[in-house]
């Protein structure tokens, strides 16, 4: 079987240049930001402020976590934004501001997470709809849905207990970085670690290879969407404490720039390549560049030229053919 | 297999009719659908006078969601065009200013603009392997950003004259409206009866194989996002003719409005498959069923639901084992 | 210049040749070699193909043959030698080249655009064009029909070709190599993916690029081929050239020796004795399962090898994927391991102790983006450890013994599957399905891609993993393989079992006579086996 491109019996030179740029220019990439900022304005430094950047970090971060596990099955979760914001609707929805209600909610945030994750996963998986337009359609319902059940207007009753979650401490550290911190640990585990997380791998790489070593595929890529949905209703309720409201267009934007941070991160869009701490390093890239232009006093305008820069400039480090399927 | 003898007119048009792809007929059949719905549930909707409107409305959206067609035929996405359309208002009613001598060098350099950018994102999408979704993602945020530091506010206006794009009328005819088909009648013209238009299918069905077969792939992606990014600049264009000045937020939404007719249209996603007519009727769908939910006093939001849901139904029946929709 | 002497499929008309040998060679390779890091692909090989003539190129794996193809059609630059084109000597600076000159390769995966229409994929690169400089789709449907109605098909040219059968498609491609005036059109393994009707289309169509002088070279394994269609055959070994003769000089045993360059029995450790005994480990009980699988039939039992013989495209792969359950079963049912299943799956399947080695290692087996040691535990996740931790210790100890086994030439069991060469992988490939299967293993082309010497090493393998008691089904193309190696041979035709061989009975033209026995392309009259 030979095709006019392959040439039979010869290994493919590993392309030392690009792995060292894939490896390690990252992170060294975010050093030199650190340097470079934290000499131009020693504010950066001051532990507050870092406090401060990574707990307005920490949501995105969460929804990067898993949106990852979409992008490594192949596929990727644009309904993530839609969640979050649904998600905070359900914190104000039960009219209270004692803490008692707050498990509740938390539960009806992840039944929410599984449900949606479920559709998505079962269009994408068992209907071979593309992940885009699965996902895509997702987000228009659950806004729908959300405007039908708040008729346009913002919520207002929130539980105090959750500003301690978006802006309060735990032992010197914000609640909200803790969160992050943890679902690191928990998903990271089990991504580089548990059995799941290696079909994960196995079904993004080769679909039809994982079939036929017997990873019920389907299951692997329906579980991922609803981790995704899961960490994304999660995000939701942390977002909602650190803003200290809700609105409508709670965590817009976050769809985008969850897939653009993991890309960035080495989370190749073709599936079976990257990992999790990639994938923060995307986000802390984009954050500590957000900060910085906040400090140094730029204008929010070149805030958004430089993330367009630095988004292309980071992905095209990872030169290889893992990021050309289509949408 | 067909015997291939010469044809009498009639087998050949027999032929043709079967050739027709399911999508258009789906979307045909909801239009009518539609058209039927809005007439027995609104007076006011199946006049002559409503038709016209939307045929003048739906200009902005369907010139740009031409751009995106060429686009996601070569198996891309182009998530600029909003951007595209913000800068270029802008700057078009900036740098105009009121001045009608200005006016036609401005409106040429803009769209020149445009489509220079919109070339970038197809090489660079092309040589540094980068997926268009990223690509096109972080030029927006680039324009966007630069579009603000020329001007956080509306700035400039147009003089009157120029209002007659959009305001214009031919024979009743929304002058507007006519050059949108005009320029869809160009494209299809275009994709179907050029070499770089036949290569555009190519590159989208198979790009590998249309790079062996001696098709600059380069090239291709050059001239369709450069094409995306030309017709995005002249709907920026139109809106400021509109509207009577520029808006740095004009384009807001339209990147994934713009999808949504190509996709109800028959163009699928992966590449390689649909075409202009079929954007050219979601274009339609889309903006008489957003006019008639006006007359019903549906609520934007609900507008939402019921987007979504076509966006549903045109997947699914576009859902073929092989290609991903 | 035009050949004087018209042809019929088989007729070899050598004496034509040699009187215009000199000035009729269309192409004309000497002393041809190149080298690939590590292996010597090409060793000084001559070859001369005459206008209108069909050459038959066969060889091993690894013979050389896609190599010296490739380095005609400009795709390859040569380290040595010289290559003559209609008369003058070239190098090829591009395959673009070469084509523009006359030289045409049809791939075994073909080049077309499924959404295009026939004519659309005909003049892909190359559209007709009326004085606006747009494409004149009139001419371009005049010229597609015409080509096509030259070679005899009644496809339509407005047919988008994704609603062609593969024989179809592959004409298409031949057609478009005729828009260009082709001199010489290279096929390699043509017949790889087409039913035995369809062959006979495809012998068809060589036949009027003979009477058109168009030259035709076509890699094949399969040697019915070669005595069907072509006029003469080039055989090449471990990168040499063996020898040209004209087909009527050639028996098919005579070939089969040219091309292994040893006597058969020298290769293969010696057969089971005994009869096989006891439950079948596998077995199909009248199965049906897609277009390519008709009722078939077979028993698989402990200690025993058995073949699916068959021509490329008879269905033995589909019949694999249906017993290991990875295509649907629309009736009968499959016995595993003594468990009747009516709709079995890979899971189900390897935990019943069956593995399957499938034929496409990089599309079907691999984890390209992987190292040897996830590849190699990919079908027993479960068994490394449990749900929440896998035990990569053992996922490492694991691939290092399979890489001293199998002798795989890695760095370790971390090293990239994508860095191998392709006899490695597949290594590696049966090391996976080896280290899996305690009950019966379907191994489909376990060879493809290995070299000689290897491959007696998995021969032996294979004979004993039967001899410690599994079962194991082999689907081979290479008629030396398959006999040398089974106990007994089911040969397949057209998705049915046409017949069993064993003991005497199991030879090559047996073998032959059953794989078409349902009218696929047969041996021609008066041809000596």
């Amino acid at each position: 079987m030979s095709s006019p491109a392959e040439e039979t019996e010869r290994p493919m030179p590993r392309m030392s240049v690009g792995n060292l740029l894939r490896d390690y220019g990252l992170l060294a990439f975010l050093l030199l930001n650190v340097i470079v900022i934290s000499i131009l304005s020693p504010a950066f430094l001051k532990p507050e402020n870092l406090l401060n950047i990574l707990t307005q970090a920490a949501p995105l971060g969460m929804v990067v976590l898993g949106q990852a596990f979409c992008l490594l099955v192949r596929g990727l979760d644009l309904s993530v934004a839609s969640v979050m914001a649904t998600s905070a609707v359900l914190a104000t929805s039960f009219a209270a501001t004692d803490n008692a209600m707050m498990p509740v909610i938390f539960a009806a945030a992840i039944a929410l997470g599984i449900a949606v994750g479920t559709v998505n996963g079962f269009l994408v998986a068992k209907r071979g709809v593309s992940p885009f337009l699965a996902t895509l359609a997702t987000t228009i319902v659950l806004q729908g849905i959300r405007f039908l059940y708040t008729e346009g207007s913002s919520g207002s009753t929130l539980p105090e207990g959750f500003a301690v979650i978006g802006q309060g401490r735990f032992l010197g550290l914000p609640v909200n970085l803790l969160i992050l911190v943890a679902l690191t640990l928990v998903l990271g585990y089990v991504l580089h670690f548990s059995r799941f997380g290696r079909q994960v791998y196995l079904v993004g790489g080769n679909p039809r290879g994982a079939m036929l070593v017997g990873i019920r595929s389907n299951a692997v890529i329906i579980s991922c969407y609803v981790i995704c949905a899961v960490v994304a209703a999660i995000a939701g309720l942390c977002l909602v404490g650190y803003v200290g409201q809700v609105d409508q267009w709670t965590g817009k934007g976050y769809e985008l720039d969850s897939i653009v941070a993991a890309v960035m991160g080495g989370i190749a869009i073709n599936g079976g390549r990257g990992n999790v701490f990639g994938a923060l390093l995307g986000v802390f890239i984009l954050v500590v560049m957000f900060n910085a232009v906040i400090l140094l006093g730029l204008p929010v305008q070149v805030q958004m030229i430089l993330k367009g820069i630095i988004v292309i400039a980071a992905s095209a480090l990872y030169i290889t053919d893992g990021n050309r399927r289509v949408a | 297999m067909t015997p291939t003898q010469s044809t009498p007119a009639s087998t050949a048009v027999t032929r043709w009719f079967r050739r027709i792809p399911l999508s258009l007929i789906v979307v045909v059949a909801l239009l009518l659908l539609l058209t039927v719905t809005g007439t027995v549930l609104s007076d006011r909707f199946a006049t002559s006078r409503n038709f016209l409107n939307v045929f003048q409305q739906a200009a902005s959206l369907g010139v740009v969601s031409l751009g995106q067609t060429l686009v996601v035929l070569t198996g891309g996405i182009d998530l600029s065009v909003g951007a595209m359309i913000s800068l270029t208002s802008n700057l078009t009613s900036g740098l105009i200013d009121g001045n009608p001598d200005r006016v036609l060098p401005v409106v040429i350099g803009v769209v020149a603009l445009g489509a220079a950018i919109g070339c970038m994102n197809g090489l660079l999408t092309h040589y540094l392997r980068i997926h268009p979704l990223i690509v096109t993602l972080g030029m927006a945020s680039i324009l966007q950003g630069v579009t603000l530091l020329y001007s956080l506010a509306p700035l400039g206006k147009v003089p009157q004259e120029f209002q007659v794009l959009a305001y214009g009328r031919f024979l009743g005819v929304s002058i507007g409206g006519l050059a949108m088909i005009g320029l869809f009648v160009l494209a299809a013209i275009f994709l179907h009866f050029t070499r770089t238009g036949n290569a555009i299918y190519a590159v989208g069905g198979d790009p590998r194989g249309a790079h062996l077969m001696g098709i600059s792939v380069a090239r291709t992606l050059a001239i369709a996002y450069g094409l995306s990014g030309a017709l995005a600049a002249i709907t920026g264009i139109y809106l400021v003719s509109r509207m009577g000045t520029g808006d740095p937020w004009r384009g807001e939404g339209f990147e994934l409005a713009s999808i949504t007719p190509v996709v109800v249209g028959g163009t699928i996603l992966a590449g390689g498959r649909g075409g202009v007519l079929g954007t050219l009727l979601g274009v339609y769908l889309i903006s008489l069923l957003n006019n008639l939910l006006n007359f019903l006093d549906v609520s934007t939001f609900y507008q939402w639901i019921i987007q979504g849901l076509i966006i549903i139904t045109a997947v699914a029946i576009n859902v073929e084992r092989g290609r991903r929709a | 210049m035009r050949m004087a002497c018209p042809r019929a499929p088989g007729d070899a008309q050598f004496p034509c040749n040699a009187a215009n040998f000199m000035t009729s060679a269309i192409v004309s390779v000497t002393g041809m070699s190149k080298s690939f890091p590590g292996v010597r692909s090409l060793d000084r090989v001559d070859l001369e193909v005459a206008r209108g003539e069909v050459r038959a190129l066969v060889g091993e794996n690894g013979a050389g043959k896609s190599t010296l193809i490739k380095i005609i059609a400009g795709a390859y630059r040569p380290d040595d030698g010289e290559l003559a084109f209609d008369g003058r000597s070239t190098r090829w600076s591009s395959p673009h080249e070469a084509a523009r000159a006359g030289v045409h390769v049809i791939y075994q995966e073909l080049i077309l655009f499924p959404d295009m229409t026939v004519a659309q994929n005909i003049f892909v690169n190359d559209q007709p064009r009326n004085r606006f400089c747009l494409i004149d789709k009139a001419d371009m449907r005049r010229r597609a029909t015409a080509i096509l109605e030259e070679l005899g098909s009644p496809i339509d040219p407005d047919e988008k070709v994704r609603n062609l059968t593969v024989a179809s498609q592959q004409l298409v491609e031949i057609a478009r190599a005729l828009k260009s005036n082709a001199k010489l059109i290279i096929f390699d393994e043509p017949t790889a993916v087409l039913g035995g009707h369809e062959v006979d289309i495809l012998f068809a169509m060589i036949a009027r690029l003979k009477a058109r002088g168009v030259a035709v070279i076509f890699i094949s394994h399969r040697l019915e081929e070669v005595f069907a269609i072509a006029d003469s055959a080039t055989v090449l070994k471990d990168g040499k050239l063996v020898g040209t003769l004209p087909v009527k000089e050639l028996t098919q045993s005579k070939l089969v020796s040219m091309m292994i360059g040893r006597p058969l029995a020298d290769m293969f450790p010696p057969k089971a004795t005994s009869e096989p005994q006891g439950a079948p480990v596998l077995a199909a009980n009248d199965i049906w399962s897609g277009p390519k699988v008709k009722g078939i039939s077979l028993a698989l039992h402990k200690g025993e090898i058995v073949g699916l013989a068959g021509m490329v495209g008879s269905g033995r792969t589909e019949i694999a994927h249906a017993l290991f359950g990875s295509a649907p079963l629309e009736r009968g049912s499959v016995t595993q391991g003594g468990t009747a299943a009516t709709s079995p799956d890979p899971c189900q399947s390897i935990a019943r102790g069956i593995g399957f080695l499938t034929e496409n290692r990089k599309e079907e087996g691999l984890f390209m983006l992987q190292d040897i040691a996830v590849n190699i535990s990919a079908p027993i996740l479960g068994r490394i450890g449990s749900a929440l931790f896998l035990n990569r210790t053992a996922e490492r100890m694991l691939a290092r013994q399979q890489i001293a086994q199998y002798a795989i030439a890695a760095t370790g069991p971390n090293a990239a599957v994508v860095n191998l060469s392709g006899g490695n992988q597949q290594k590696v490939l049966l090391g996976r399905w080896v280290n899996t299967s305690n009950t019966a293993l379907i191994l489909d082309e376990p060879t493809r891609g290995v070299d000689v010497g290897a491959k007696m090493e998995i021969y032996r393998i294979i004979r004993e993993l039967a001899n410690r008691g599994l079962g194991i089904l082999v689907i081979s193309s290479e008629l030396p393989e398959i006999i040398g190696l089974c106990d007994r041979v089911i040969v397949i035709a057209e998705g049915r079992k046409t017949g069993e061989l064993t003991g005497r009975d199991l030879t090559e033209e047996r073998v032959m006579e059953l794989a078409v026995a349902t009218g696929g392309a047969g041996l021609p009259n008066g041809v000596a086996a």
